[in-house]
């Protein structure tokens, strides 16, 4: 075709853009969100709203814990594993629930939402048996061990490197910017195990790392938020036994990809800032037209996005890829919780009284902000992944 | 997701929106199958040159689309606005050039008051479009008022007006032609489609009736809003895919446009306001009352759907515009038949700035602690 003589039909034999069909979560899992909200509204009664703001990295074990008697963490995992057997739908609405209610819950998060799920699918059976029931109690927490000094978006060019030993391997090398290492009992590494080749994605493994082990050594980083909660972890001749190894040698790319799109396909990214929206609304008066539309704006997009990750939950319980459609709601989740500040400057800058909730909420979001399109892909990798969707690479 | 990780019975919480898949699928196929022949040049030439396209409407209730929604005493299959999905889509998908929208939304809404649906094409008279008043004056009631940017209303036999009385919903079935009662001034919108003018002074009216609709307090323009932003998701759709396709074959530099990275970025943002928009749209048609379902948070969906459509409208057209150059900003080239039509249809039937006002005045009344039960339940206020 050269420009100008697009027909119709050619424009209707063209690729279908991405889908994602709208999802209701039927009356059980409606019943089970009035119990999420009884026991939230108990378990987190006279908790202050801007440590609210702050759940995204408040960490309380004896939280977790309590999450884990209830049944909500491994909701659909196999009983064997210390699971529940439930479904996505209801899953969903758990995590969403404790997110709105900016509940305290980072110790167990990310060994829920990809560690767990990783081990049931691709650890030996003998040590998934040993370790999962532990997350599902709430008890045992995970961090992920990808990024690097000189690794961030191009994961493929890590350099922390596994030797094979008689018995299992040895860990050297350092990650960076890792999320909840100083709390984490154990570390999904990703590391070298055969040199770099051709294909750029092979010779990586994946690997359990006890946070334990002789070797390993755990420096805090602070945020700009003034908060710890990554770290670099350096890894000095740690012997891994065999059965450490996750999955098949030399697979740890298309392992971590798979783990990535867990981490990508949650509520959480587009409500690890809503404190922001709702002190927004108490601080506004029905009488303010330009507030009326500024957050009236803001509701049509919460709305929008919570169907669409309704809608993205629904793909995981077909057993559908949900990579694409997660890196759409990603995106602009990330998009839309990075406006809240600047929403928030336009209606309320140089006017918010010292000490409020709303200025310490704000001052807190806003400064926060900036990680919610670089962690879990960045803004750039997910546009990748959209482009690659369409055809485009 | 693995077979390990996926439990038996994972499934059982899963309902898709759509009640009867079967009675969709149908409707797509003949939308495809009619749209596709039919929507071409000659009906987009007859409209530029101000001629109703009467070919392209005849087949388009042949096909029995202008009726769907309506009863089966009505000549109408009954259909709920999920049913209807591909053709409020397809209208926007293939910019087919006809008020199909509004004549489905009137003949539903005459049809479930038990009244005669009239033959032809209906135009909507939102309050929107200005103030219309009931003269309840001795003799027969009679329309007074101004009524701007109604589309479509020269080639309509009959409108379908909101007069809130005696209540909300009120509504008034008016036939436009009646010389000096109902002047018309004609006017167009930006894709060249009539929008015109009305000016009613004592005109007839052929018949009073209330919403059959109670879950929406102005009916009209909630029905239309929904179906504008099915429209808008499926220009978006035929945006994307047009430039997804160029970009692939316009070659500079040595190799197609679409292997830069800036291009890829440009449309992954625009597929996400496609999939945002057709998302939004779909949960309002799936909840837009009908002879079918009550829509109990029809009135939240479809606020959140024209606004969240309008947005991506606004974001979307200027994308494809980008990615297909000089081309794309011809008369020759298509692309401007779905762009125009995105400008046009995000001003009607509710603008951003009155839905967004709609939306905030209920979640600032609301309150923090309302925000988010709001939202699960879409709907401000009740249980």
């Amino acid at each position: 075709m050269t420009e100008g003589r697009l027909d119709d039909d050619d424009v209707r034999d063209a690729a279908q853009s991405p889908r994602i069909e709208p999802c209701v979560p039927d009356a059980g899992c409606e019943r089970l969100r009035v119990e999420v909200r009884e026991f939230l509204a108990e378990s987190l009664s006279g908790y202050p709203a801007a440590a609210r703001a702050r759940h995204w990295s408040a960490a309380d074990p004896a939280f977790s814990r309590k999450l884990g008697e209830r049944g909500w963490i491994g909701m659909t995992w196999p009983r064997r594993f210390g699971g529940h057997e439930r479904s996505q739908l209801e899953r969903y609405v758990v995590l969403e629930e404790l997110l709105a209610a900016g509940a305290p819950v980072a110790a167990h998060w990310t060994a829920d939402r990809q560690s767990g799920p990783l081990l049931i699918r691709y650890a030996r059976p003998t040590l998934a048996a040993r370790i999962v029931p532990g997350i599902a109690r709430g008890e045992t927490y995970f961090c992920i061990g990808l990024s690097e000094s000189d690794t961030g978006s191009d994961l493929a060019s890590v350099r922390t490197r596994a030797t094979k030993t008689a018995g299992g391997w040895l860990l050297d090398g350092a990650k960076l910017w890792t999320t909840g290492a100083h709390r984490a009992h154990y570390m999904i590494a990703l590391a070298r195990t055969a040199a770099r080749s051709e294909s750029r994605h092979a010779g990586l493994s994946q690997f359990l790392v006890d946070m334990k082990a002789p070797g390993v050594r755990v420096r805090p980083i602070r945020n700009q938020a003034d908060e710890h909660d990554f770290n670099e972890v350096s890894f000095e001749r740690v012997e891994l036994p065999d059965e450490c190894l996750i999955g098949t040698e030399g697979e740890g790319w298309a392992q971590a990809a798979t783990e990535l799109a867990f981490e990508r396909s949650g509520p959480e990214r587009y409500l690890s800032g809503m404190r922001l929206m709702l002190e927004m609304l108490d601080a506004s008066s029905t009488d303010d037209a330009r507030a009326r539309v500024a957050l009236g704006r803001l509701v049509a997009h919460y709305a929008t996005l919570r169907q669409m990750s309704l809608g993205v939950a629904g793909l995981l319980a077909r057993g559908e890829d949900p990579a694409l459609a997660a890196a759409i709601v990603k995106d602009l989740g990330a998009s839309l919780e990075q406006s809240l500040p600047e929403v928030a400057h336009e209606l309320f800058g140089g006017s918010m009284p010292v000490g409020s909730t709303l200025a310490e909420v704000a001052a807190y979001i806003t400064r926060a902000a900036p990680s919610f399109s670089l962690r879990g892909g960045t803004r750039e990798i997910l546009r990748g992944i959209v482009a690659r969707g369409l055809g485009l690479r | 997701m693995s077979a390990a990780s996926v439990p038996p019975g994972e499934s059982r919480a899963v309902q898709h929106d759509a009640r009867d898949d079967s009675l969709r699928a149908e409707i797509e196929r003949s939308v495809q199958r009619i749209f596709d022949e039919n929507v071409d040049a000659a009906a987009f030439a007859e409209v530029e040159r101000g001629e109703w396209p009467q070919r392209l409407w005849r087949v388009a209730v042949d096909a029995g689309f202008a009726a769907a929604p309506a009863r089966a005493a009505h000549a109408g299959i009954e259909a709920s606005w999920a049913d209807a999905w591909p053709i409020l889509h397809g209208i926007g998908f293939w910019q087919v050039p006809l008020p199909l929208a509004e004549t489905m939304i009137g003949a539903m809404l005459l049809s479930m008051a038990d009244a005669v649906v009239p033959e032809g094409p209906i135009a909507l008279v939102d309050d929107a479009c200005g103030g219309v008043r009931l003269d309840r004056a001795p003799g027969e009631p009679t329309l007074t008022g101004q009524a701007s940017r109604v589309p479509w209303a020269r080639h309509c036999r009959w409108a379908l007006v909101s007069i809130r009385d005696p209540g909300p919903g009120g509504l008034a079935l008016v036939e436009l032609k009646q010389g000096e009662r109902v002047r018309i001034v004609a006017g167009a919108n930006l894709a060249g489609e009539p929008c015109d003018e009305l000016a009613f002074a004592d005109a007839r009216c052929a018949l009073r009736i209330d919403s059959p609709l109670p879950a929406l307090d102005a009916p009209l323009r909630h029905l239309a809003a929904m179906a504008r932003s099915a429209a808008i998701a499926g220009a978006l759709d035929s945006l994307l895919a047009q430039s997804v396709r160029y970009a692939g074959e316009r070659v500079q530099f040595g190799r197609p446009i679409g292997n830069f990275q800036a291009i890829q970025h440009a449309l992954a943002l625009l597929a996400g306001e496609t999939v945002a928009a057709r998302t939004a749209a779909l949960v309002a048609a799936g909840s837009a009352p009908s002879i079918a379902s009550a829509g109990a948070s029809a009135a939240f969906d479809i606020a959140v759907a024209k606004l969240r459509c309008s947005e991506a409208a606004s974001r979307g057209a200027p994308i494809a515009h980008q990615v297909h150059g000089a081309i794309g900003f011809t008369r020759e080239h298509p692309l401007h038949r779905a762009t125009c039509r995105l400008w046009s249809w995000r001003d009607e039937y509710g603008s951003d700035a009155h839905w967004a006002e709609q939306l905030g005045r209920e979640a600032i009344g609301a309150g923090s602690q309302e925000f988010w039960p709001a939202l699960t339940r879409r709907r401000f206020g009740g249980r």
